[in-house]
């Protein structure tokens, strides 16, 4: 299976994996909160539309509230295949980060 | 909510209109719901300024629209396109005339654009452009002020120490340098200058450091052409030239220790060598003079600094260094870097012209099209007619008649970039310009281009694309359609006529003013005389070259064909530069600031300069005159001196006896007045001489020149042979004019003959109208002549009213420029009246074949018709 993944890509699928179904701003606020840094809506548009062209998200359109100007959202969910990839990641990573030389605070 | 708390509506609408239908609510949704959460949590200003980003982020191809559902139609367009191509092909004449017209009028409006672009934006390249200022000092006598750009050694300084908002200020002194190469000398401009020049101007470094461009007392910095040239590579740094500076009479060694980037070629300042002016060892003997000005200063005021303020300031600062006396006739001025070009070099109003006449051109050639195609609406009914029965809206049609519009001036242009690609080198060579395109980047010239064509298309289309689409189908139909536009194509038709009239009176009239120039005595006798420069400064020894000189002036005096020969400091149209200050005997106002200049006793039976009162200097042999002057009659005015008296004028303490005046003759070009000058008497082995002029017998000149040369080598100075014809040197004070009138004449010639070629095609087109009319005069007995006048009849009253038009118009043009020159023609009516004929002439040749064979025509042939 491929683990081709940016890690931009990575990030948002976690944040669609804590959620149960959501949506661009949502992720926006979300990525704000854990990462405490900005990032702008098409960024995550384009990442999402790469998601579920690889499948791991799919979507469907949901409904529009007035602060949107009266335009429905479209809502996202991640796909057990997504789920799948993440974890995947997830273990690569701590096991290669396991392998990291260990501080060693001893003088000999 | 108040309204401004929203997202702008045009930037949700840009969203509607390009996104793709099925990603637009989310897009527009996300963005719209972040602006009201971003209001809240950050500012309003931020909010808005993220909305716009992200909008325009939004814009990015995947999210868009396929080219098939923006709301245009494009099978209606492919139509219009098909369309346009099939009434270009069909009506083969009219689009030759209306495509080589207008890309005549491109080829020569981009001509103009880019020679005029180099002279409007001249210095445009130095960053700190707006806050750099030259100072200079400006005389106030009683008749007017005097300006001199020249200042002090220690003026610089002087400023930066006294004013806080000068940022920084630099010197520069122009000089020549003999560059010693291989026992050889070889001639090239240097400048003596100090290192805030790179802060003041900008001159980018290819090589070494901008913070230290001189690190040693023996640097010295080189353009990138000077590093090719003497060392074939750009990275010269640490290599070393042996220069000889005559200024100084001594050789040094410099080491590189920077080389400047090429520069664009339109900046007043072209340093190919720099050297900095402290480190010489006889810049102490000047670091303190405020006798003598000689240099060029330069400053550079701080961020907000107010040149109005500072010049305000100068008074004291003029009042601290020469005292009270000197505070009331003379004060510095700043002269901003914007008015370099019009006081040094040229004239930026030439080039405003010149700009005005390429937009005339354009102008007759969209005239061309409008007239063309409206003209044609009685051929285009039927179709017009058929496409609105089939239903076709107004709105349509004319989409469709600025699409051909569009098509053909893309066409035209293209054809007219073509033409300047072409034609750029032969344009420069002609007019010893260097104009280029390399000036701007590919896609800057492709979005001109684009620009141009839409200009335009929009220009020339609009008219007949509202005209002819507003022809009733019904009228078509029932062929009852007249030749519309009337007025309005008369009216387009005075108009170019005005501007071939003015274009040609005014060629006229730039014509006689140089020619006036070029004819005019000069006060002297040119012929045959030649100026050869020798000066003691021209051997690395000037004892010995003031000796070798002589030698070289004894030897041809010797010639059988010099007839005469003189040695001078200065010859007409390198008059002196030098002042100083005169007053006669018992004068108590001001002194007069007046050139002087050094010659031998022969110099005015060389130049066959009349002597007026009184009597030239004694012959060289009775030794030096020094109290003797000769003035010209500028200077007895100037002094109010009765000539036919002893007078007697004070330079500083010495008195000088006037023992001869001469009639005035000019010196340098007739734009300005002939100046008073003092001319002193230095005999022939002076070294204060820097000219030998000989009058020759002009045959064989090929063979004596080279004699001449061959003599001048065998001296062994650092310059080269330097000679010149006094006849050539008058001709090039008028280089500038010459090459404005060029190029007036060239564009004039153009703009006629486009204006003409639409005449052209509207006479076809009258004719053709007119053919049943001429047909029954001329079968009730009407004369060809008769019918002639008809048809010219017409013409004649456009261009009677073009030419009532244009007159004040050209009068008030030349008039403004003739006053820049002090001797200058009167506008003469009889200018007026040649370009009268000239545009009638052109009418006749144009419309009269086409008139005369149709007047001449069998009338049946047109009549059995019906």
């Amino acid at each position: 299976m491929s683990l081709q993944l940016g890690t931009l890509e990575e990030m948002i699928l976690i944040i669609l994996l804590m959620k149960d179904e959501t949506y661009g701003v949502e992720i926006a606020k979300e990525y704000k909160n854990q990462l405490g840094q900005s990032i702008s809506l098409p960024a995550i548009h384009v990442v999402l539309k790469r998601l579920e062209k690889k499948g791991f998200v799919n979507s469907r359109m949901g409904e529009s509230t007035p602060e949107r100007g009266g335009k429905g959202k479209r809502m996202y969910q991640a796909t057990n295949k997504g789920y799948e990839v993440a974890q995947e990641i997830q273990h690569a990573r701590t096991k290669i980060w396991s392998t990291i030389p260990k501080l060693n605070f001893s003088i000999a | 909510m108040s309204a401004e708390k929203h997202p702008p509506k045009w930037a949700l609408r840009l969203l509607e209109f390009f996104l793709r239908p099925d990603y637009a609510d989310e897009i527009q949704g996300d963005i719209t719901e972040a602006y009201y959460w971003r209001m809240e949590e950050e500012s309003r200003f931020k909010a808005h300024f993220k909305f716009i980003l992200e909008v325009l982020k939004s814009l990015k191809p995947t999210n868009l629209k396929s080219f098939y559902h923006l709301s245009l139609n494009t099978m209606i367009f492919r139509n219009y396109l098909k369309v346009a191509f099939r009434s270009l092909l069909k009506r083969k004449s009219t689009s030759f005339i209306n495509i080589f017209g207008l890309s005549v009028g491109v080829a020569a409006f981009i001509f103009i654009f880019l020679y005029t672009n180099q002279i409007l934006t001249f210095d445009d390249y130095h960053e700190n452009k707006n806050r750099i200022f030259m100072v200079y000092k400006e005389r106030i006598t009683p008749d007017g002020t005097q300006e001199t750009y020249d200042t002090w050694v220690p003026m610089k300084d002087r400023l930066t120490e006294s004013y806080e908002q000068i940022e920084a200020a630099a010197r520069i002194y122009d000089s020549e340098a003999r560059i010693k190469k291989s026992n050889q000398y070889i001639e090239e401009d240097i400048i003596y200058t100090d290192a805030s020049l790179f802060e003041v101007f900008t001159f980018p470094l290819l090589h070494g450091n901008p913070k230290d461009v001189f690190p040693n007392k023996n640097s010295i910095v080189l353009s990138v052409e000077m590093a090719k040239k003497y060392f074939d590579k750009e990275n010269a740094i640490d290599e070393e030239l042996e220069i000889f500076l005559p200024d100084e009479d001594t050789t040094f060694r410099f080491r590189v220790s920077a080389v400047i980037a090429e520069i664009p070629e339109n900046l007043t300042h072209q340093p190919d060598l720099m050297i900095e002016m402290e480190a010489l060892p006889f810049y102490g003997d000047f670091a303190n003079e405020w006798g003598n000005s000689f240099l060029d200063t330069y400053i550079m005021l701080k961020n907000g600094g107010d040149e109005a303020q500072l010049e305000s300031a100068f008074p004291e600062l003029v009042e601290s260094i020469f005292g009270m006396e000197t505070r009331e006739n003379t004060n510095f001025k700043l002269l901003p870097m914007a008015d370099f070009y019009d006081t040094f070099i040229g004239n930026k109003a030439n080039a405003r012209t010149l700009l005005w006449i390429g937009i005339g051109i354009l102008f007759i050639a969209i005239v061309n099209f409008m007239n063309l195609s409206t003209a044609q609406a009685s051929k285009r009914a039927k179709e017009i007619g058929l496409r609105k029965v089939l239903g076709a809206f107004q709105g349509q049609l004319r989409t469709q008649f600025i699409t051909e519009a569009f098509v053909m001036s893309l066409f035209a242009t293209i054809i007219g970039v073509g033409l300047v690609l072409l034609l750029i080198p032969s344009f420069n060579a002609f007019f010893d310009v260097t104009i280029t395109l390399e000036v701007f980047s590919l896609s800057e010239i492709i979005m001109m281009i684009l620009a141009l064509a839409i200009v335009l298309g929009l220009l020339s289309g609009s008219y007949p694309a509202f005209y002819l689409s507003s022809i009733g189908a019904i009228e078509v139909l029932r062929q009852r359609l007249g030749f519309g536009g009337t007025k309005f194509r008369n009216a387009l038709v005075i108009v170019q006529f005005s501007i071939a009239l003015f274009l040609i009176a005014c060629t006229l009239i730039v014509r006689n003013q140089i020619n006036f120039m070029t004819q005019k005595e000069m006060g002297f006798d040119s012929e045959g005389l030649m100026a050869i420069r020798a000066s003691p400064s021209d051997f690395t020894d000037s004892e010995v070259g003031m000796n070798k000189i002589n030698t070289f002036k004894t030897e041809l005096a010797s010639k059988p064909y010099v007839k005469e020969i003189t040695k001078s400091r200065h010859v007409p149209t390198f008059w002196s530069r030098s002042f100083t200050f005169v007053r006669p005997d018992e004068w108590t106002g001001d002194p007069l600031r007046m050139r002087f200049t050094f010659l031998d006793a022969n110099f005015f039976d060389t130049y066959g300069i009349a002597i007026k009162h009184g009597s030239n200097f004694l012959p060289d042999t009775e030794g030096d005159q020094r109290l003797s002057v000769i003035l010209n009659e500028a200077a007895i005015k100037a002094f109010q001196f009765d000539p036919n008296e002893q007078n007697v004028v004070r330079v500083g303490e010495t008195r000088l006896n006037v023992v001869g005046v001469v009639e005035d003759f000019h010196f340098e070009t007739l734009q300005n007045e002939v100046a008073p000058t003092l001319m002193l008497h230095r005999t022939a082995e002076s070294g204060a001489h820097r000219n030998i002029s000989i009058k020759m017998d002009m045959s064989n000149l090929v063979e004596r020149i080279e004699e001449i040369e061959a003599m001048w080598n065998d001296l062994g100075s650092t310059r080269e042979f330097t000679y010149s014809f006094m006849d050539d040197r008058m001709q090039i004070l008028y280089e500038d004019e010459e090459r404005y009138l060029g190029m007036v004449t060239m564009f004039s010639v153009i703009s006629i003959v486009v204006a003409c070629l639409g005449l052209y095609g509207l006479t076809l087109f009258i004719i053709e109208k007119k053919r049943k009319e001429i047909s029954i005069r001329k079968v009730l007995g009407a004369e060809v002549s008769t019918v002639l006048k008809l048809i010219f009849g017409e013409f004649t009253k456009w261009v009677a009213i073009a030419f009532i038009i244009s007159v004040p118009i050209a009068i008030y043009f030349a008039d403004d420029w003739l006053q820049s020159y002090y001797y200058r023609i009167d506008i003469s009516w009889l200018t007026f009246g040649l370009a009268l004929v000239i545009v009638l002439a052109l009418v006749i040749l144009t419309v009269g074949y086409q008139s005369l064979k149709a007047a001449s025509a069998n009338p049946v042939k047109y009549l059995k018709d019906e």
